[in-house]
C-alpha cells in the first residue's frame, strides 16, 4: 500500500477526533454558528496570508484565533437580538472577506480555491505533526477542565453564578477551536470543515446518555467521517469536504433514526 | 476569601430605561440571619439579588459582601467569590436538552469549590448523593435532566446550589414551577438547612406562606424601594401589604406561616 495511504489515514482519524471533540461543545452549546464564523474567520485570514506573502496557515491561524478572541463576550442575553443573528452578521461579513481577498488576488487562484473545498493532496508529515500537536493540546485543556467545561456546556449563566471563570475558559477554548480549524483548512476545505464539527457530534447527542458517553461518540463518530471521506476521495479522486460532508451526514442520520426507532419503541 | 456570609448595601441604585429599578439607601444583612424579601412584580427582588451576587452592577453606590466590595475588586476575584454563594435563580437558562444524568447536573455545584485543575473526589460524589436523595430525586439520579418534569429540574438546580455548602444562600421564588407539596418540602429543607448551619439566607417570595417560622426579618420593596424592613410580624400585616399591592389583604397565620388572602370586591 502507497504510503501518502496511510498518512492521509492518520491525518483523516486526528482530524476527525479533534474537530468530534470541538463538536461537543460548539453544537452543546447552542450557538451553531460559532464555528462556522471562526472556520471562515480562518479562511479570510489564508486568503490574505497569502496575498501580502504570509503562509495561508499562519494568516489562518491569527485570523481565527483573534476572531475566537471577539466572540467570547458573545452571549445569549446581551443582544437585543438572538445571539446567532449577530454570529450570522459576522459570519456574511467574513465571507464576504474571503470573496473580496481572491477577487483581489492576481494570476491563479488555484490555492486559495483549494482552501475552500479542501484537497488530501494537501496531507504532508508537517501537517499532520501541527495537526497532531493542537489536538493534544486542546486533549488537555478538556482534560484539565473537564468540570468546569461540563458546567459551561450546561449553561454559561448558571457556571458564572457559582463561581466558575467561565468568560476565561470560554475563551481559550474558541482560540484553541480557532487554531485547531485553521491547520485542518487545507485538508477538509473552509466551506465543509463546519459539518465535521455539527455532523459527529450531533449524531453521538442523538445516542448518548451522559457527557463521557457523548465525548466519546463524538470522537468516534468524528474519526469514522473524516477518514471514510478521505478514503473515498483517494480512491475516487473526488473533492476531501465534499466527501466528509456526505460520510458525516450518513451517519447522523442513521443515529437520528436510531433516536427515533428508540422513541418509537418506548 | 468570604469568611462570613454579611451583605451591607449602602446607596445602591441600577438604573434602565431611564428610570430607577432598584434604589436601596442602607440595607443590612448580617451573616447567620434568615430574611425574606417581598414585593409586587417588578418591585426589584431579582435585581436585588443579582446585585447581591455581583451578576448586576449598580449605577450607583456600593454593595459588600463580607469584607469584600462587590463591584469595585476586580472580575477574577468576583467570581472566586461568587463560589460561596448559593444563587437559585427564577429563570436559568440552560441547555436542557443535553444528555446529562441528574447526578452530573447536581455535581456541577462542586466545580467551583473544588477548584482549577482538580477532580472531584468521593467527598464529592457523597455530598452530591445526599443532596439528590434529600431532594427527592434518588429514582431520577440516572436519568437526564431533559426528561425530568419542570419541578423535578428546579429541585436538581437547587441541590446543585446545596451541594456548594454556599456560606450565603439566596433563593430567587425557589417555589414558582414545584407543586405546593414541594413548594412546602423545599421551605421545610431551607429551614433545616438555616438551623443546622446558620447560612445567611436571603429568600424572595411571592407567597408569604413560602417563608419559614424561623424567618424573622421580612424586607418590602416597592418600585424599588424598600417600604418596610423589620420584624416579620410588623411587615406582613394587612396595613402594609395593601400599601405595596394596592389591594386589601388579609394575613393569617397557621403554624407560624403566614398565609396572604385577598380579600374580594376591592
Amino acid at each position: 500500500m502507497d504510503p501518502f495511504f496511510y498518512l492521509v489515514i492518520i491525518a483523516g482519524a486526528i482530524a476527525g477526533a479533534s474537530t468530534g471533540l470541538l463538536g461537543v461543545y460548539m453544537v452543546g452549546m447552542r450557538m451553531p454558528l460559532i464555528g462556522p464564523c471562526i472556520s471562515h474567520a480562518a479562511m479570510a485570514g489564508a486568503v490574505f496570508g497569502t496575498l501580502i506573502g504570509l503562509n495561508p496557515t499562519t494568516g489562518a491561524v491569527i485570523a481565527s484565533v483573534v476572531t475566537a478572541a471577539c466572540l467570547t463576550p458573545i452571549k445569549p442575553g446581551r443582544l437585543r437580538l438572538d445571539t446567532n443573528v449577530g454570529l450570522a452578521i459576522l459570519f456574511f461579513l467574513l465571507l464576504g472577506l474571503t470573496f473580496l481577498g481572491m477577487g483581489l488576488m492576481p494570476g491563479s487562484r488555484s490555492e486559495v480555491l483549494g482552501l475552500l473545498w479542501g484537497s488530501i493532496l494537501f496531507v504532508r508529515t508537517e501537517t499532520v505533526f501541527t495537526i497532531a500537536g493542537l489536538s493534544l493540546l486542546l486533549l488537555g485543556f478538556v482534560a484539565a477542565f473537564n468540570k468546569e467545561l461540563k458546567a459551561i456546556l450546561f449553561s454559561r449563566s448558571l457556571a458564572a453564578m457559582t463561581g466558575l471563570h467561565e468568560s476565561f475558559l470560554y475563551c481559550v477554548f474558541l482560540g484553541l477551536s480557532g487554531a485547531i480549524l485553521a491547520v485542518n483548512l487545507k485538508l477538509v476545505g473552509g466551506l465543509m470543515i463546519f459539518s465535521l464539527i455539527t455532523n459527529p457530534a450531533a449524531a453521538a447527542y442523538q445516542v448518548c446518555t451522559g457527557y463521557r458517553a457523548v465525548v466519546a461518540f463524538s470522537v468516534l463518530f468524528g474519526v469514522l467521517s473524516a477518514v471514510g471521506g478521505f478514503v473515498v476521495s483517494f480512491y475516487l479522486n473526488l473533492p476531501t469536504g465534499a466527501c466528509i460532508v456526505i460520510v458525516s451526514t450518513l451517519i447522523f442520520a442513521f443515529a437520528a433514526a436510531y433516536r427515533a426507532f428508540s422513541n418509537y419503541r418506548g | 476569601m468570604v469568611t462570613e456570609g454579611s451583605l451591607h448595601l449602602n446607596g445602591a441604585r441600577v438604573k434602565r430605561g431611564g428610570r430607577f429599578i432598584l434604589d436601596i439607601d442602607q440595607l443590612e444583612i448580617p451573616a447567620g440571619t434568615f430574611v425574606g424579601i417581598v414585593g409586587t412584580n417588578g418591585a426589584g427582588k431579582t435585581t436585588l439579588l443579582k446585585v447581591c451576587c455581583g451578576l448586576v452592577r449598580p449605577t450607583a453606590g456600593s454593595v459588600m459582601l463580607g469584607d469584600a466590595h462587590l463591584h469595585t475588586i476586580s472580575s477574577w476575584r468576583r467570581t472566586h467569590l461568587r463560589r460561596y454563594i448559593g444563587y437559585i435563580p427564577q429563570q436559568a437558562e440552560y441547555n436542557a436538552e443535553l444528555p446529562f444524568t441528574v447526578r452530573e447536573v447536581v455535581a456541577m455545584g462542586r466545580a467551583s469549590i473544588r477548584g482549577m485543575l482538580r477532580r472531584l473526589n468521593r467527598h464529592d460524589y457523597k455530598l452530591v448523593d445526599e443532596w439528590i436523595e434529600r431532594l427527592g430525586l434518588g429514582e431520577q439520579v440516572v436519568q437526564t435532566f431533559a426528561s425530568l418534569s419542570g419541578g423535578e429540574q428546579q429541585k436538581v438546580i437547587i441541590a446543585r446550589a446545596m451541594v456548594q455548602q454556599p456560606t450565603i444562600l439566596m433563593l430567587d421564588e425557589p417555589g414558582s414551577s414545584l407543586d405546593f407539596n414541594w413548594k412546602f418540602e423545599l421551605s421545610r429543607i431551607v429551614e433545616t438547612l438555616f438551623q443546622e448551619t446558620h447560612t445567611t439566607v436571603v429568600m424572595v417570595s411571592h407567597e408569604t406562606n413560602l417563608l419559614p417560622p424561623v424567618c424573622q426579618r421580612v424586607v418590602l420593596l416597592h418600585r424599588g424601594r424598600v417600604l418596610a424592613d423589620g420584624d416579620a410580624d410588623e411587615v406582613l400585616n394587612s396595613e402594609m401589604l395593601a400599601q405595596a399591592y394596592e389591594c386589601k389583604v388579609r394575613m393569617v397565620e397557621i403554624a407560624g406561616r403566614r398565609y396572604t388572602v385577598v380579600e374580594e370586591g376591592q
